[in-house]
């Protein structure tokens, strides 16, 4: 309905239903203008104020008014420009005069649906809950009662085996002149042995390319100057054709999802590949956004993404939920994973990742029976996303913890844990806590983890918090030019230091899995399963994850 | 020499009993001593210091831990080889073993010397020790030692001398040195495997090598093979030295030991190709590294200064275009007369329209209304230029126009093609120009003087005006003919009835306005008045009946009244009441009385109907397309047939502003048109109010509105620059400067290579002249 008037406040937000409140200190602040310049939301604005004072001077009342007009900053309360509390206004500010500070309070939800469009946004769940993870401890330490490990004077092998392993009475092993051989008549599943954290699959598009070039040379320089032999996953979104023909492409895990972008382009470089990737993971789904699709939306897909994917540029680029022509797991998974060993002469491990979810283990038994699964990827609810409906990631998914020990514990029970191997993925490293996480999940029975969200911290300094800070990954405005196409932003990010980074987390994350794995007396091999060594002050989840209570 | 039994009667001594035995002995004066052991622990430790040295001699089975805790003043001869830990946390004893020692020796060793005429097994001289207060362990091996040699060493100095050593490839075993950080280990002899992130391998120095020249010969002495002297001096190059590394060579070593830049460079890049995994899509000036804050064409946004880039509140919504902000500007600037010539070339009527019959929605739209509740008086200074002297016409063409129709459509229409140069010949019914302002507007709005003396200066143009003639179709068909073009502005004369019982006795208001405006008007006298139809039409019938003697007035209406602003408030102030809904029923003149469908009646001596007029379209051929009786036109006034256009009521009902508007842009139009050239344009969108600051002005109390000048002060000055430099001062980095044009006027420019884009310069611009773009993809 048209008013009379024009009105001022009608229908507006105040400060207070935002999530984050700017604090401006007036007094401090120089009118430089660099916050506004750098804020990604324009949720701060230069503005103009008035101030009014009415003085009388002496002992009688001779009004007098002082009026002066100013400068200054204004935080802005559109929710379409609402503060996301990144901060990077704080960091150009030369005076400390302006920070966004964390509204509990505020009704942020009740609003961020406007025109009918739900919340979407980057980033992961927004829950400041404990998880599971964080609170197993490792209690069998071993005290005199059996060999003690120095982390730091011991060697240790901390690797694990991606690839599907036979029984040893299933090895075909022969005697051939006096020596053992293996009879090459009989088909071997290839087997990669990598370190038990890789990083999980982030898609060249979603991430920006001096994002994506610096963690791929990080892990590079991993494998060949610091020999921590790291796997990185490309996400769906195919790979610069040059790593794709590189020596390098040993180090990755290429992704296929329901979108299939990349993949002809994929095909078509096989013949001039100088090395078969590390495996081949199929994505089934997100722990993040089980049952939401991807969207690469058309103002990303600049000429550089297009190329890559095989496509036109400015397109909208989508990955549906689910696989087109897939219809249940015997079908599915079988069709799928014989294609693509079939598309590596077979010398390739081909695995599935699954969104966490109750029906895993109905997943995981098929998987059991297929000689050509390598292996079975399982993504928590806790994993982050780049874009997605908040809905589901608040509140769609399975916490890993239980579902990869049900996995775990169900392989025991066929008798295939030595098999197949597990990775679990989705929170690990959610409080920065990457090494411990991951020993947690591998005594609880995974062969290794992914981590994304950790990475993108640790490495390039996301801003994303579990207050929904940031988390802008979903529209191109990434402050530090982690998750957007724009050049502008993009170029903030230097890709030797994010490969910096990466060697550095992952140096750290070695000899903290040490520092776990010495006193617990292991040193050379995993303890995968070793689920005697954990225990949780939560009686609870130990009944349900079958580990010891302590307290 | 005093001997000690390890073994008494067959029967074993305990390591108690024997260490009480020895210590005792000491105690006792005794300062050699020999023991024959059977494995017991600890033999010849902690002997504390006596005037004079003590020598033990231990033959047999020496136990673990021989020697440790020594004391110095203690000498240990041990003949034959040494169970593990030998020496461990050595204080100062010289212990020396004619044979291997097994694991451990010197383990935690302090200070004092441990000479081995054999091998030493595994983690020997580990955790050693350099104490400042006391000289440096010494710890020699003659032929190799065991793995994990010298982990955690912290002092001291070991000597591996390397004489037919167990394992030839590799004399200090495997990974030595691991978590070493101090101490010396002098070796003859390949060593493989060793810690490189602890420590490093040395060539030695002069002082190194006059050291082992001066210490050997008692070693070799001491395990009875002073014959290998010269083969083990024979040459000095043959002895390497280890060192621990420092721990700032430490810190550098756990940042990497290869840079990134060169890793990129030698390894990455020549496996990728140069530039990178996109080195070949991406341009190279895509990839450089910029800052947060960046300049030039590195900025997320820029500002541009969009003078006169969008249109004024107060000129978007007058229906007739006049831009006022343009005339407060020329008023700032002290160019009065052009300010005042200004509107006549947007409306021939300003001080009669502007000035007086307008409702003047420009104020409405004021955005110093807006914010401070007092518009600037626009329709004043509409008023100012009744006296001015039309513009200068454009030269003379050869195309002549029939305008049918003298009122403000015409009139507006018939001006501005006059000003263009066309001959012009204005055609009226009536026989005064004005139309509707003429005939239907009470005296009491708008003095006649004023319409006078602009319908004066309108004639003064040049433009031929007949008066008194009505056109038919076939004048009309001449006129299509004899001219180039012929503009419809005949207006909208036909009262609409409603067919009510007794409509008949109902008069039209345009019937009794047009009487009064005749000087033959229609008497009210002590009359009950209804008027149907609450509009500002209805509101002049009833001030006019008041002027003419009713005795009360009540309009009726079927929806709440349209009438608005002054018509509204000169009716109420003279008593009219406004009744609605009201759906008449009949109108009983007989009984004075109009009835309503909802059973209510009002007492009624006149019933006046002012529901509008349609127009009236006999004299136009069929072809001509109308639409639910006006004629259709398209958004040039253009109808559907050549060189005819339609403007004001003709096409669709309208406020006198309106025709005047639709009248010169169909003059406009028409020119373009014969032209071919485009029109105008008047599609700029308004100036958002959010971009005006209202905030720098202050509302004025006292405000008269006499003065023009004032009025220009007044004015927010919206999507016009006022050139008050605000930007200017507000830019920190002082990009912005005003500079003067080639044609005298002004500009503010930026200086990209100063700018950052914060918006500074769009915030505080008090007219929402800067506007900030983001940068092109």
């Amino acid at each position: 309905m048209e008013s009379k008037e024009r009105l001022d406040v009608n229908g507006q937000l105040t400060l207070k239903e935002l999530p984050y409140i700017i604090s401006w200190d007036a007094a401090k602040c120089t009118r430089c203008g660099q916050c506004t310049a750098v804020c990604p939301q324009k949720a701060i604005e230069p503005a103009v104020f008035v101030q009014r004072l009415v003085t009388s001077d002496g002992s009688l009342p001779l009004p007098q008014t002082v009026r002066q007009v100013g400068h200054g900053i204004r935080q802005v309360t559109d929710i379409e420009r609402y503060c996301v509390g990144c901060g990077v206004c704080s960091q150009v500010c030369p005076n400390d005069a302006i920070f966004p500070e964390y509204n509990e309070a505020h009704k942020f939800a009740f609003h961020k649906n406007q025109k009918g469009v739900p919340y979407k946004r980057g980033g992961r769940r927004n829950s400041t809950e404990i998880s599971t993870l964080d609170q197993l401890k490792f209690t069998r330490i071993s005290m005199l009662t059996d060999p003690a490990l120095d982390a730091g004077r011991h060697e240790f092998h901390i690797r694990t085996l991606l690839g599907r392993n036979l029984d040893p009475e299933a090895m075909p092993i022969i005697v051939k002149d006096d020596t053992l051989g293996l009879d090459e008549t009989v088909f071997i599943p290839p087997v990669r042995e990598i370190f038990p954290i890789r990083i999980g699959g982030m898609s060249f598009g979603a991430l920006s390319p001096h994002m994506w070039e610096g963690l791929a040379m990080g892990v590079a320089y991993l494998n060949e100057v610091e020999n921590i032999p790291v796997v990185m996953c490309t996400g769906e979104g195919g790979m610069p054709p040059r790593l794709l023909r590189s020596r390098f492409l040993k180090y990755f895990i290429l992704q296929i999802a329901s979108g299939y972008f990349g993949w002809d382009e994929i095909i078509h470089a096989i013949p001039e590949m100088q090395e078969d990737p590390a495996a081949i993971e199929i994505k089934y789904g997100q722990g993040a956004k089980p049952g939401d699709g991807g969207l690469l939306m058309a103002f990303k897909v600049l000429d550089l993404i297009a190329k890559v994917r095989g496509v036109p540029t400015k397109v909208d680029l989508a990955s549906p939920p689910t696989h087109q022509t897939k219809y249940s797991i015997e079908e599915a998974v079988a069709k799928m994973i014989t294609s693509m060993s079939m598309a590596f002469g077979f010398r390739v491990p081909v695995y599935p990742k699954i969104s966490g979810t109750k029906t895993a283990t109905a997943v995981l038994n098929n998987l059991a029976r297929n000689p050509f699964a390598a292996a079975l990827t399982i993504d928590g609810e806790d994993g982050g996303t780049g874009a997605a409906y908040n809905v589901s990631v608040d509140k769609m998914g399975h916490p890993i913890a239980s579902n990869l020990r049900d996995c775990y514990l169900n392989l025991v029970k066929i008798g295939k844990q030595n098999v197949l191997p597990l990775f679990a993925a989705g929170g690990v490293g959610k409080t920065g806590s990457l090494a411990a996480n991951a020993a947690a999940m591998i005594m609880l029975g995974a062969s290794g983890v992914d981590c994304g969200k950790y990475i993108m911290q640790a490495a390039a300094g996301c801003l994303g918090d579990e207050r929904n800070r940031c988390n802008l990954c979903n529209v191109g405005r990434c402050p530090r030019g982690i998750t957007t196409q724009n050049p502008l932003l993009y170029r903030r990010l230097d890709p030797d230091k994010v490969a910096e980074r990466v060697v550095d987390v992952f140096k750290a994350a070695d000899t903290e899995l040490k520092k776990i794995f010495a006193p617990m007396g292991r040193s050379t091999q995993l303890p995968i399963g070793m689920s005697d060594g954990l225990s949780v002050s939560n009686r609870d989840i130990a009944e349900r994850l079958d580990i010891s209570y302590a307290c | 020499m005093y001997e000690i039994y390890g073994i008494v009667n067959g029967k074993r001594v305990s390591s108690k009993d024997l260490e009480e035995q020895i210590q005792a002995a000491v105690k006792n004066g005794r300062r050699e001593l020999k023991i024959i052991a059977d494995g017991q622990h600890g033999i010849g430790g902690r002997l504390w210091p006596t005037p004079e040295d003590k020598k033990l001699i231990v033959e047999g089975t020496s136990g673990q831990r021989l020697g440790s805790m020594g004391m110095m003043g203690t000498e240990i001869l041990v003949k034959g080889s040494c169970s593990d830990d030998v020496g461990w946390l050595n204080c100062g004893a010289r212990i020396t073993v004619l044979g291997d020692v097994t694991n451990g020796a010197h383990n935690a060793g302090a200070q004092g010397l441990l000479y081995v005429q054999g091998s030493g097994g595994a983690r020997c001289d580990t955790m050693t020790k350099f104490n400042p207060r006391f000289a440096p362990l010494q710890s020699w091996y003659f032929r190799d030692v065991g793995d994990s040699f010298a982990e955690f060493k912290a002092g001291g100095i070991a000597v591996v001398c390397g004489v037919n050593p167990r394992h030839p490839d590799n004399i200090l075993g495997y990974r030595p040195c691991v978590g070493m950080v101090g101490g010396t280990i002098y070796f003859r002899g390949p060593v493989t495997g060793q810690s490189e992130k602890d420590c490093r391998i040395e060539e030695l120095t002069d002082n190194d090598w006059q050291w082992l020249l001066e210490n050997m010969p008692p070693y070799l002495e001491a395990i009875e093979r002073t014959s290998y002297y010269d083969e083990l001096t024979a040459d000095r190059t043959a002895w390497r030295k280890i060192v621990a590394l420092t721990p700032t060579e430490r810190n550098d070593m756990a940042g990497g030991r290869l840079p990134m830049a060169q890793f990129r460079e030698e390894t990455w890049e020549a496996g990728v190709g140069k530039g990178g995994i996109v080195g070949e899509l991406l341009p190279v000036e895509e990839r450089t590294i910029i800052p947060y804050i960046a300049y030039g064409e590195e900025r997320r946004f820029y500002p541009r200064w969009d003078n006169d880039k969008k249109t004024a509140p107060c000129a978007y919504n007058c229906p007739t275009d006049i831009p006022t902000q343009t005339r407060t500007r020329l008023l700032r600037e002290g160019r009065l007369e052009e300010m005042l010539e200004l509107v006549l070339n947007y409306s021939p009527l300003p001080a009669t329209v502007c000035g007086k019959v307008c409702p003047n929605p420009c104020m409405d739209a004021c955005s110093r209304g807006v914010f401070l509740r007092e518009p600037v008086e626009i329709g004043y200074l509409g008023s100012l230029s009744q006296a001015v002297p039309a513009p200068a016409k454009a030269a003379p063409r050869p195309e002549k126009v029939a305008v049918i129709g003298g009122g403000p459509a015409g009139l507006a229409a018939a001006w501005k093609l006059a000003l263009e140069g066309f001959g012009v010949k204005l055609f009226e019914r009536e026989p005064e120009l004005g139309g509707k302002i003429y005939q239907c507007i009470p005296e009491e709005r708008l003095p006649r003087d004023i319409l006078k003396a602009e319908l004066d200066r309108f004639r003064a143009l040049g433009i031929e005006v007949e008066t008194g003639t009505e056109i038919d179709r076939q004048k009309f068909t001449e006129l299509q003919q004899e001219y180039d073009a012929v503009v419809l502005a005949s207006g909208a004369h036909a009262p609409r009835m409603i067919p009510f019982p007794g409509y008949e006795d109902v008069i039209p208001g345009i019937t009794f306005l047009k009487a009064l405006n005749n000087r033959q008007p229609i008497s009210m006298e002590n009359k009950k008045v209804v008027i149907i139809g609450a509009g500002n039409v209805g509101m002049d019938i009833a001030v006019e009946a008041y002027n003419l003697g009713a005795r009360s007035v009540i309009a009726v209406d079927i929806q709440a009244p349209a009438s608005f602003g002054k018509e509204q408030q000169m009716a109420a102030a003279r008593g009219t009441r406004i009744l609605y809904p009201k759906f008449t029923d009949r109108y009983v003149k007989q009984e004075g009385k109009i009835y309503f469908k909802d059973g209510s009646f009002l007492e009624a001596d006149a019933v006046l109907i002012s529901i509008g007029e349609s127009p009236e379209l006999g004299y136009l051929p069929d072809e001509v397309a109308r639409e639910r009786g006006y004629l259709s036109i398209d958004d040039r006034g253009r109808t559907n047939v050549e060189k005819l256009y339609a403007v004001g009521d003709v096409t669709a009902p309208g406020l006198i502003t309106h025709a005047l508007g639709a009248g010169r842009r169909a003059a406009e139009a028409l020119l373009a048109d014969l032209d071919d050239t485009a029109p105008p344009d008047y599609s700029a969108p308004m100036v958002d109010y959010n971009r005006i600051k209202a905030e720098y002005y202050d509302r004025d109390c006292q405000k008269a509105p006499e003065d023009g000048d004032t009025e220009a002060l007044r004015c927010l000055s919206c999507g016009t620059c006022r050139d008050c430099a605000t930007c200017e001062e507000a830019c920190f980095r002082r990009a912005i400067s005003r500079v003067e044009t080639a044609d005298g006027g002004y500009e503010y420019v930026v200086d990209e290579s100063q700018c950052i884009g914060c918006g500074f310069c769009e915030a505080v611009c008090p007219c929402g002249i800067w506007t900030m773009y983001p940068a092109p993809e």
